[in-house]
């Protein structure tokens, strides 16, 4: 029954060919639009090679200090981190690294402008970089503060035209550091291990940081397994209510809890309560969805529409397989497979659009080194789109289809 | 005859309700497009309020906080000399330092409650008294900061028109202190501080921090002293420098080894303004690119939707049409009828959009999210409403012939 309903399906398609690509297009560029947003947020927030274990690794960004009237939110301080996150039970490592700072170089009077990344050896250990040549540093490297540096390949080709660059020196805001290995690029968008160039922590210019609750540094901890995570973000936070704030009098708690990406960047939306240390990150799919369904909302009135002029085009067959005895379930049904069958091609056409248009994004530098590209995830995603959009669009004209009175719907459809 | 039409489409009520629908949310699209680029256009040509040729900004970065008094002792002594060294380098003309500055994308922003209850806010700024020859600021009234200021016993400020206006109304600002009072629901004031008066030294014509496109709002300059009595004093985040005509962008080495050489410990990063002038505008345009890019697309989508759906009905009122020409109706009447549909039900969803929107102006928001003012309002609208007719016109266009190629006796018995 199926089969015959799609051949009838591509005939009916085929038949009136302008409003098969009003559908089309319609249908393509919406989940052109959705697949390309999809992709992005992948690329962001995904697994990829350089942070494959993501599914059991918590962050700790964003802090929020705060008392009757004062709040104070950034990053947290390298203090709050090394006195209160270390030895953590169900922490296979635990990493602690600053945000990236833009450093400047002067090769021949061109000035060179690259992201720098101060981090601790467990850093290399969690994350894993693709080394063209050389390798991380080490414990010992970062106790003794030594000048040793990781680029990546654009640094490398910036400074020292692309050739083999282990041993070789550079200097960046007035440091001079030996590189000891070249990874490849990561995408800006993968934010904690994005940089161009990786140093010790401990080669800051001054040691101020050790005495900042608030400051600029970020965690990452990877947890022996999945359900060790909820007890690692527990912990943390149980040890943050002891800890001594710098300024008492106007502040009296401190949030910073251990969370995953996603939920770490939920903390940014608006809507999120910041000093909730639980995670917010229903608030964030609410208003994605919101926004989503915003966006939805034309491309839907607008199939709904074509949908129905279609269905009254068709009266006449309607009306003799009504008068032939088809309850309305095998009529809705029908329409249903038509429109899922209709979407699924459009679905497929605004995937190969996606392409170009992800081809084009990456290109235009929206985002330093990020390559944008569809995996069989984002292709699932698209199609479980797709075949949504085509049930939301199909099922109410089917539903006026199926109450079509068989008499006018013999003589040619009713008009109301 | 327009109610003979209405009739008609009220009985096709159902179809001519989700085309409606889907006009209404056209309209309600495009006109949020339209407002942002009307915006931005009204913003583009205010006044800026200074001028940045040949300026560099040097973001410094201190390394170290500077809650305790002995640090920040070493960093102003760090700051005189580092001014100082840029001052006696030949290839710059004029330098300043400040807490921010223009397209900084650092904004610093207060709030002060007026004797009789009122607030206002503004933008704040910090800055040393070359500021203003350093951004060439017009002067509408009073003075500039200076070593007049020294020995004063008051905060000397400098406002902006704006401000003026609704501090003092049409009195003269120059001189006045700005009459404050403290918030019934703040805490009581700390007995030792003495409480801050301001005193308007000047007003400058505009001063709009964020550049062309942003919205042109209330600004208040401070007096910054790096050799002052008051250890607590602030210390600025930023050094501006004017470079002599003729000066390379190979300069800028030179520059950062002369910081280094007086602050070694500290980082500097060095922008032309006009590169972050650039960085700030493309900020501004990308989300209505996108926006914009994404409504195209949509309003395109709706279009060919709309000729379809529109196309289709009137295939399937062929009789009626034909039957109408039988009674002497002309091929000009007919196509008249089927446009004077289409914007019957335009007007329909238009008449609800516009009074939805009409809204949001009267919606009681907190002041910094009222920020386009009325005629930006209604120009936009205008726009909005014009180019939908002409969409849904367009779209009833080539129905509304196909509607009268068929000959009457034809269509007559047209199945």
């Amino acid at each position: 029954m199926l089969n015959h309903y799609l051949v009838l399906a591509v005939k009916v398609l085929l038949r009136r060919k302008f409003f098969t690509f009003i559908s089309l297009f319609g249908i393509g560029f919406t989940l052109l639009v959705l697949t390309v947003v999809t992709a992005m947020f992948d690329h962001t927030f995904g697994p990829d090679a350089t942070e494959p274990r993501q599914d059991r690794t918590l962050y700790v960004d964003r802090a929020v200090m705060y008392g009757p009237r004062s709040t104070w939110s950034s990053n947290a301080g390298f203090k709050l981190l090394d006195q209160y996150a270390r030895n953590l039970p169900g922490v296979e490592r635990l990493s602690i690294y600053e945000g990236n700072r833009t450093v400047h170089s002067y090769i021949n009077g061109k000035k060179i402008a690259s992201s720098l990344k101060r981090t601790d050896d467990e850093f290399w250990k969690i994350l894993e970089f693709t080394f063209l040549e050389g390798g991380p540093y080490g414990t010992q490297e970062v106790a003794e503060a030594r000048f040793v540096a990781v680029i990546n390949a654009t640094t490398r080709r910036r400074f020292f035209d692309g050739r083999p660059s282990v041993g070789q020196t550079l200097e960046a805001d007035g440091q001079r550091f030996r590189v000891i290995g070249v990874v490849e690029d990561v995408s800006e968008l993968r934010t904690p291990p994005y940089a161009e160039i990786w140093v010790p922590y401990t080669t800051s210019k001054t040691d101020a940081y050790k005495k900042e609750i608030m400051g600029d540094w970020s965690a990452m901890a990877l947890a022996k397994d999945k359900a060790a995570m909820a007890s690692i973000h527990e912990e943390f936070n149980s040890r943050l209510l002891r800890v001594e704030l710098p300024d008492p009098k106007h502040y009296e708690a401190i949030v910073a809890p251990f969370e995953t990406k996603l939920e770490s960047f939920a903390r940014f939306v608006p809507t999120s309560d910041r000093k909730d240390p639980e995670s917010q990150v229903w608030k964030l799919v609410g208003l994605l969805a919101g926004l989503g369904l915003l966006f939805v909302l034309i491309p839907t009135v607008n199939l709904v529409n074509i949908n129905i002029s279609r269905i009254m085009e068709r009266a006449s067959e309607i009306g003799v397989r009504k008068a032939f005895g088809a309850p309305a379930r095998t009529l809705v049904g029908q329409f249903l497979v038509e429109n899922i069958l209709l979407t699924i091609v459009g679905g497929v056409a605004g995937f190969v659009g996606s392409i170009l248009a992800l081809r084009v994004i990456s290109q235009s530098g929206i985002a330093t080194y990020a390559r944008f590209t569809l995996n069989p995830r984002v292709f699932a995603y698209g199609m479980a789109m797709a075949v949504l959009f085509g049930l939301i669009s199909g099922v109410y004209p089917a539903w006026r289809m199926s109450r079509l009175n068989p008499v006018d719907a013999l003589k040619g459809g009713a008009s109301r | 005859m327009t109610r003979h039409l209405l009739r008609l489409i009220w009985n096709r009520k159902r179809q001519n309700f989700l085309l409606t629908l889907e006009i209404f949310f056209s309209f309600l699209t495009l006109f949020g497009v339209v407002l942002f680029a009307v915006h931005y256009a009204n913003n583009a040509r205010q006044p800026l309020g200074y001028d940045i040729d040949r300026l560099w900004n040097i973001s410094v970065d201190r390394k170290e906080p500077d809650e305790d008094p002995a640090v920040k002792a070493r960093h102003r002594e760090t700051y005189r000399q580092l001014l100082s060294t840029l001052r006696e380098l030949p290839q710059i003309e004029v330098v300043a330092a400040a807490y921010t500055g223009p397209y900084a994308n650092s904004n610093w922003g207060s709030r002060t409650r007026l004797v009789g209850g009122r607030n206002v806010d503004y933008g704040v700024n910090n800055v040393t008294d070359d500021y203003l020859d350093l951004l060439h600021i017009p002067l509408v009234a009073g003075r500039w900061f200076s070593r007049e200021d020294d020995a004063a016993t008051w905060k000397p400020v400098v406002i902006n028109r704006r401000l003026a206006q609704e501090i003092f109304g049409d009195a003269n600002p120059v001189g006045q202190i700005i009459k404050e009072e403290r918030d019934p629901k703040d805490p009581p004031p700390d007995p030792n501080d003495t409480p801050e008066v301001k005193r308007v030294v000047g007003v400058i014509e505009e001063f709009r921090q964020n550049g062309e496109l942003s919205t042109a709002g209330n600004y208040l300059f401070y007096r910054m002293r790096l050799d002052g009595p008051d250890p607590k004093a602030s210390l600025p985040d930023r050094i501006f420098v004017r470079l002599r005509p003729g000066t390379t962008a190979a300069f800028e080495e030179i520059l950062v080894k002369h910081a280094m050489a007086v602050a070694g410990d500290w980082s500097f990063e060095v922008q032309p303004l006009d590169l972050m002038r650039r960085d700030m505008l493309r900020g501004y345009m990308l989300p209505l690119a996108i926006v914009g890019t994404i409504a195209v697309f949509l309003l395109l989508m709706v279009a060919l939707g709309l000729t379809g759906v529109v196309w289709q009905s009137v295939t399937q009122r062929i009789r009626e049409f034909g039957l109408r020409r039988a009674k002497g109706a002309t091929v000009s009447n007919v196509r008249t009828q089927v446009l004077v549909e289409m914007v019957i039900m335009t007007s329909i969803a238009l008449v609800v959009g516009v009074l939805l929107v009409a809204q949001l102006p009267l919606l009681p928001l907190p002041s910094d999210l009222q920020i386009v003012p009325g005629p930006v309002f209604l120009t936009s609208l205008a726009i909005s409403v014009a180019a939908i007719y002409l969409l849904t016109l367009a779209c009833g266009w080539y129905p509304s012939r196909l509607a009268t190629r068929i000959q009457p006796a034809e269509a007559l018995h047209y199945e």
